[in-house]
């Protein structure tokens, strides 16, 4: 992992704050790690690119700072962090939908890329399931930009939340299937993204190169 | 759990939970009577998770084998336990002591089998004394709080110095402070002073400064497997017979602590007494 910082997408912060994350990939105990996962998690609520990757810088610093020290200083403000924004999500919700669903994206990513002994982190199941039942409401799968994010998880992290907790899984996809078939008003797109959604699942996390056709080459055009 | 009731009342009076909609209108409606088989067992779960309080209900589970209130410094700062960061912490805790314990177990089995003719593992508990595998300590609360305690002390300047500047080879038993063992039996009052008595020892290479800073991070990460390792190793060694009095022989060597003597023969009373009933 020692990889240019290109590929942790930090260009779009200020120089002292790319220095800062530079030096808290490299050497994390020389830096304020609290100040460094205040700012990642500031820059994914603003940035949907960058909180779609996030997950992976902040890996790199975890690691780092367990080879380095055998702490987790990174890991736990980052956590909390994230607890306190979840707390206000209804709240991000009514205020901004960009930045509720680049909350969504953040959290799963960091769902995704932070393991406990290759473990998902157990904490992080039920607040993940929670975003993304709440974005299969009816009031969010009117908008294309939620049902959009929704799916995306899905894609990326389906499998690993189902293994945890199917049952959860179950439950949202009652929703969505609900969603699918029974709701007024909703763009054929998000009716669509919902459907290859079910399908995906369905076949066990997959498309099958036959859905995969349909659904891909109906939007390329 | 009657959760698919209570999601029944909840739709019914709209309510102020926030789970309430959890489940859409529709899916209420629509499969009550349909699979109802099917819901009934994803009910169990649903409710813990489901419902009411998201972090809390799983932490839940967790406050069941966390339950070491009576603990004094190390652990008061892992008290709260509501909040993600600490959640992950214990977890991962946990995990690492789950793995240790195999380990460890597998050592003791292994040493057994070449030490002695073992038909059986049950058959062996008589004879056996504390390194049997029935005797070790396997509760996981007691075994949390233990590691706590430990990395407490190996979070420190000194054990940073002590484990560079004294390699492995080179430890003395009675000179060098060995990390207690926390799979073993040990009343709550051995195993704090056994703990107590290793961070005495390791104030020994405190820095002389505060400038030590630039310690050797490299070894750093080795450490967790190494002291497993030592626990390990140190096994064969006590598992001859009389293995009380070879240990606090070892012991008696070193001048410093005497105190240290106490420990071993606490232990040792420890295991006679608990011999019986298992045997």
């Amino acid at each position: 992992m020692d990889n240019s910082t290109d590929d942790y997408k930090i260009q779009s912060f200020d120089l002292d704050t790319q220095m800062l994350l530079k030096t808290a990939l490299k050497d994390p105990s020389s830096v304020n790690l609290e100040k460094v996962s205040s700012i990642i998690m500031d820059q994914s609520l603003k940035d949907q690119v960058f909180s779609k990757e996030a997950g992976r810088i902040c890996y790199t610093i975890v690691q780092a700072e367990a080879k380095q020290s055998n702490g987790n200083v990174f890991r736990r403000n980052l956590l909390n962090r994230l607890q306190q924004e979840f707390k206000d999500r209804e709240e991000t919700r009514r205020r901004s939908l960009q930045e509720w669903v680049c909350y969504v994206t953040f959290i799963c990513n960091i769902f995704d890329y932070l393991k406990v002994n290759n473990m998902p982190m157990v904490a992080l199941v039920h607040p993940v399931f929670d975003c993304l039942i709440r974005l299969a409401q009816p009031d969010a799968l009117m908008n294309e930009e939620e049902v959009d994010c929704l799916v995306l998880q899905l894609h990326r992290i389906g499998e690993q939340l189902e293994k945890v907790n199917n049952q959860r899984m179950d439950e949202l996809f009652f929703l969505l299937r609900d969603g699918f078939l029974l709701q007024e008003g909703l763009t054929s797109m998000a009716r669509l993204l919902l459907l290859e959604i079910l399908e995906f699942r369905a076949g066990g996390w997959m498309l099958s190169s036959t859905a995969h056709k349909y659904y891909y080459s109906e939007i390329a055009d | 759990m009657s959760d698919w009731t209570r999601s029944r009342q909840r739709e019914a009076h709209n309510s102020e939970h926030k789970k309430s909609h959890g489940m859409s209108r529709w899916s209420q409606c629509r499969k009550r009577g349909v699979d109802g088989s099917l819901r009934a067992d994803k009910e169990a779960d649903g409710s813990d998770g489901g419902n009411g309080v998201h972090s809390d209900g799983h932490s839940d589970n967790r406050h069941a084998s966390f339950t070491t209130p009576e603990s004094t410094g190390p652990v008061s700062r892992c008290g709260r336990r509501d909040d993600w960061g600490s959640q992950v912490d214990d977890d991962e805790m946990r995990r690492d002591v789950q793995r240790d314990m195999h380990r460890y177990r597998r050592r003791i089995l292994g040493t057994e089998g070449t030490q002695r003719e073992r038909k059986a593992s049950s058959g062996s508990s008589g004879s056996c004394d504390s390194r049997d595998g029935e005797n070790m300590e396997t509760d996981e609360s007691v075994l949390l709080r233990r590691q706590k305690q430990i990395n407490y002390g190996k979070n420190t300047l000194a054990y940073d110095r002590y484990v560079k500047e004294v390699p492995k080879h080179m430890r003395q038993p009675g000179v060098h402070p060995k990390t207690p063992n926390k799979f073993r039996k040990y009343s709550r009052r051995s195993w704090d002073q056994q703990i107590k008595l290793w961070k005495v020892k390791l104030h020994a290479w405190d820095p002389p400064t505060a400038d030590s800073q630039d310690k050797g991070l490299d070894n750093i990460d080795e450490l967790g497997l190494d002291d497993v390792m030592d626990i390990e190793l140190d096994f064969p060694t006590l598992s001859d017979s009389e293995s009380a009095p070879a240990s606090l022989t070892t012991r008696n060597h070193s001048l410093e602590d005497e105190d240290c003597m106490g420990t071993p023969v606490k232990v040792q009373k420890t295991d006679t007494t608990t011999e019986p009933e298992i045997a």
